[in-house]
């Protein structure tokens, strides 16, 4: 294989990056780096840190990031139970071997790939496929770098636009950029580079070191796509794209000069000794080498956003000059470990869920804490539409249907599909997650909710109120475990326990059972990660 | 500890049930008292609207194309042949015939007219609706002091929020929903879920205020974070309107049937009345936003690269008779004299005609409009060259624009906030100055 020579442009940001030929070291020595590498950050800055997260604070949390969904009480139940020393490696190994965890990582890549899917109407119907696709690479265990290499070089298959959806392919990736030189140069640097070139298309970067004339050439690695009239915008015409595999040179627009495909390091690709590989191979080899000073440090900040709520370099994918990352040495021990292990994904979440910051509690107990880039506390983050909904029918026992023959193809009209409508989000990191009002009064008033809290047709409600051998306190702690994943402090226990004995505003014990589920599903502590 | 017991302290008023300006609304708490009773329309163009088949038609110039231009009710200042209703309430209007902006990609230049500022660095730049409702709110309004109607938020999530200003300053977001089939099309802005479901009666509804109160307290306050503060925010200001009988504003039917006919049956038309409802109710600021021709707002309608004169006409037949109707709907109810309505959209559109018979996006010599509030009307501002290609006279600047905006507000356009990176941020940028020519 051709092994291109790259200069360390970002070097001085970000420091070198090992060769894969390093030994790969146990994983408790690498957690055991990255806590003594924040501990001491922390003493430079004079941080004091949050307490250690309580078991059930660890589990929800847990099961959010891992399963996309909160604990059934059972499960609940059961890792209280559990009181073995090595309880939380253990289930962090169960949600990896689950089907829950699959789904939820197909749910964040897809986002992390696809940000077009689910803002633009346009392109929802793309996400099926490219989910399918997803899903089978995550549930096989496929390397990062396997999957980035088989979406650049995917062989695609665009000629039957109804089957894209139903196809199991990356083509998806393809589409949404509209098949547009220009578009994927900038996604792809993008997305698994971390770097931002799409100011650069009109013009010089005004904040970044990255020229008009680089995002062309990297542009020029895609130039092989164009369709007869290159001017429609309209989705539909994509199907008249054609590629040329030998077009290694774009026109630049507004110059009219013609440039070659060159990397972003500024070398130029040896096509001498390419033999048969195409512009996309080419450019696939190059992002996914192991000598790239971006490409691990990408995927490993972007695992650590999935976790924390912000990345070591934060926006994620904004790696530059201007921007560096808040913790260099931890960036560069997980990213040196992602490489040497072959790029293992579930590796890296559990390497990242057994560090000291991830199992440290939320709540404040010092001002130090205060800045979420010290990672001295959980901060309080938003749920994805996805993670919302999944939590509320686990809270509540609602089972979702889905179409036996495409799991992922999405039912527009399902209580799904009409929650994340509402529930988009458009902050750019879930810590700046924002609340409308609108899903405020659907979380109060409507009729999803309601139904869950009505006595008559609330599943988990009914078997509370039913269930003949339970007392009055049993029950206050098993709609708590449903709802907040823990026991009820003892002040709550004493305030909601005589709400429950004297009835309520109605006088009524099942009607106060009621009263009090509702109160805890409309809490910032269900509806948000902690 | 400290900060624990001043966290505790911010939350110590909290309460969804009495739900006024005390305790832990402390952000609207810190809102300046208002100097003015004015208010703010945003018209906003999505997509980039023609310059010369809107309000600096250039009739016999081979980058005119054939559009015509028309008289209006001011003399010497004419407009396209597109917008006859609103020629007739010229004397009302400013058109500002010189933008000049050098920003000519849709996600940066929606981020630079909706908040004055050029997107860079780490600073969250609130949106104008944000912005200026902190400036006008009128505390005994139990509707949010900002409201946007069908946004297309797609080119700039950002262009659309609050910000700096965090959560409290958030819009509230109303969608149109088309009623009444194909025989008798209508449009609706019902706000959903404002009725408590099934059976809870208020007493019992009242009764989980007040624990979801309770727990909301212990949680939030040692977890100061945003997230938690959005909650709590859109919660109190959820019930304050379950609560109100300003709510009534949303229902469009209670307006004489010839009045909605003439705004358009359309949601941009009827967008325009629920603007004038909302103001009338208290609302500060309202943005409605037109991008299709149906009048809806799912796409960037303006950015017409192709096949301009019919998409542009079209358009503007949804926009002609809703903003005419809208400026004298006001006028009438005595409105307009403290309701600021802006029309804008990100640029204009190349003078040069393309191969599509489409114009591109234009940055360097493009309109916008400002009517009413403090607004010296009845003219035209600056101009530009015969073939629409150079600023003639008077080129304004966003900075200028925005600065120019809170003038006609009776707003100081140097107040500042306090943003996220620590530092005071003027409402327009440092330098920027209202045109005295365009205020009375």
């Amino acid at each position: 294989m051709n092994r291109v020579v790259l200069t360390f442009v970002l070097a001085a940001v970000c420091g070198p990056v090992v060769s894969a030929q390093q030994a790969l070291r146990p994983r408790a020595e690498v957690v055991a780096a990255i806590n003594s590498a924040f501990r001491a950050s922390w003493a430079a800055e004079k941080v004091t840190r949050a307490a250690p997260a309580t078991d059930t604070e660890f589990l929800r949390r847990l099961y959010l990031d891992l399963a996309g969904r909160i604990p059934a009480v059972s499960e609940v139940r059961q890792f209280r139970a559990d009181d073995s020393d090595d309880r939380r490696e253990r289930v962090v190994e169960e949600l990896l071997d689950s089907p829950a965890s699959v789904r939820h990582f197909t749910t964040v890549w897809r986002n992390a790939l696809l940000p077009q899917a689910a803002s633009q109407p346009q392109f929802r119907g793309l996400i099926p496929g490219f989910e399918a696709w997803l899903w089978k690479h995550l549930s096989e265990g496929s390397r990062y770098n396997t999957i980035v290499r088989d979406i650049i070089t995917a062989d695609l298959n665009l000629t039957n636009a109804n089957a894209l959806a139903s196809t199991t392919s990356p083509d998806a990736f393809f589409v949404v950029r509209e098949l547009k030189p220009e578009s994927l140069a900038a996604g792809t640097a993008r997305a698994f580079l971390g770097v931002r070139l799409d100011c650069a298309q009109c013009h010089d970067h005004p904040f970044d070191k990255w020229s008009q004339k680089q995002f062309w050439n990297m542009a020029a690695f895609y130039s092989g796509f164009s369709r007869p009239e290159d001017t429609e915008d309209d989705p539909a015409t994509m199907m008249a794209v054609v590629e040329d595999q030998e077009s290694r040179s774009i026109k630049v627009p507004s110059t009219g000069e013609t440039v070659p495909a060159v990397f972003l390091t500024g070398i130029k690709p040896d096509w001498s000794e390419s033999d048969s590989r195409s512009p996309r191979d080419v450019l696939a080899d190059w992002i996914v080498s192991d000598e790239n000073p971006y490409f691990a440090k990408m995927a490993v900040n972007r695992m650590w956003a999935a976790f924390f709520g912000r990345g070591i370099v934060d926006p994620v994918d904004d790696f530059s000059e201007a921007n560096p990352p808040a913790h260099p040495k931890v960036l560069n021990i997980l990213a040196d470990d992602f490489v040497a292990s072959g790029y293992d994904m579930q590796r890296l979440v559990r390497i990242i869920a057994a560090t000291e910051v991830y199992q440290l509690s939320s709540h404040q107990s010092h001002a130090s804490q205060e800045d979420p880039s010290h990672f001295a506390r959980a901060a309080l983050r938003g749920l994805t539409p996805e993670q919302l909904f999944d939590s509320l029918a686990e809270a509540i026992g609602f089972y979702q249907p889905f179409r036996a023959d495409n799991p992922f193809v999405i039912d527009t009209d399902s209580p799904r599909a009409r929650f994340l409508e509402l529930f988009r989000n458009s902050a750019e990191s879930p810590l700046d997650r924002e609340t409308t009002i609108l899903q405020a009064l659907a979380m109060m008033n409507g009729q999803f909710v309601g139904n869950a809290t009505d006595l008559e047709r609330s599943r988990t409600l009914r078997a509370v109120v039913e269930f003949p051998k339970m007392t009055d306190e049993q029950k206050l702690e098993t709609l708590f475990f449903a709802t907040l994943s823990r026991e009820p402090s003892a002040a709550e226990r004493e305030r909601f326990e005589k709400y429950l004995k004297t009835g309520g505003a109605t006088g009524k014990k099942n009607e106060a059972l009621a009263d009090i589920f509702w109160v805890l599903l409309n809490t910032s502590e269900f509806l948000l990660n902690h | 500890m400290k900060l624990t017991r001043r966290h505790f302290a911010q939350y110590s008023g909290l309460s969804l049930l009495g739900a006024s300006a005390s305790g832990w609304l402390a952000p609207l708490a810190q809102a300046a008292e208002n100097q003015t009773h004015r208010k703010c329309i945003l018209l906003w163009m999505s997509g980039g609207p023609s310059q010369m088949e809107t309000f600096d038609p250039k009739p016999g110039e081979e980058n005119g194309g054939p559009t015509k231009a028309i008289e209006t009710s001011v003399p010497g200042v004419k407009i396209s042949e597109h917008l006859p209703e609103v020629a007739k309430v010229m004397q009302h209007l400013a058109p500002i015939r010189s933008m000049s902006t050098k920003e000519g990609d849709h996600t940066r230049a929606t981020y630079y007219l909706h908040t004055g500022y050029l997107p860079q660095g780490p600073i969250r730049y609130p949106t104008v609706g944000s912005f200026l409702s902190k400036e006008l709110i009128d505390k005994k309004c139990d509707l949010p002091s900002f409201v946007s109607v069908n946004p297309f938020r797609a080119f700039s999530p950002a262009a659309y929020g609050p910000g700096f200003l965090g959560p409290s300053w958030s819009p509230l977001v109303v969608n149109s929903q088309m009623t009444g089939g194909e025989e008798n099309p209508d449009v609706s802005f019902e706000v959903q879920n404002l009725q408590r479901t099934g059976s809870v009666t208020e007493k019992q509804a009242d009764a989980r205020l007040q624990l979801l109160t309770s727990l909301e307290h212990d949680f939030l306050a040692t977890r100061p974070d945003g997230p938690g503060r959005s909650h709590l925010e859109s919660y109190q200001q959820a019930v304050r309107m379950m609560k109100s009988q300003a709510v009534g504003a949303f229902n469009l039917e209670k307006e004489d049937d010839a009045l909605r006919d003439a705004y358009g049956r359309n949601p941009f038309g009827q967008g325009c009345l629920l603007a004038r409802r909302l103001i009338e109710s208290g609302v500060s600021f309202v943005e409605v936003n037109l991008s299709g021709p149906d009048g809806a707002g799912n796409g960037p309608g303006w950015d017409t690269h192709q096949d301009n004169f019919d998409a542009v006409a079209s358009l503007c037949g949804v926009l002609d008779p809703a903003y005419a109707t809208l400026i004298n709907d006001l006028e009438q109810r005595g409105l307009l004299r403290d309701t600021l309505v802006v029309w804008m959209g990100e640029f204009g559109r190349t003078p040069i005609i393309n191969e599509n018979t489409g114009r591109d996006h234009w940055p360097k010599s493009w309109s916008t409009v400002l009517a009413g509030a403090g607004v010296k009307t009845g003219q035209a501002y600056g101009s530009t060259t015969k073939d629409g290609m150079d600023i003639k006279d008077d080129p304004m600047t966003v900075q200028n624009l925005m600065a120019t905006v809170c003038g006609a507000l009776g707003i100081s356009h140097e107040s500042t906030n306090l943003s996220n990176v620590g530092r005071p941020i003027p409402l327009s940028d440092h330098g920027s100055e209202p045109v005295e020519q365009l205020l009375s």
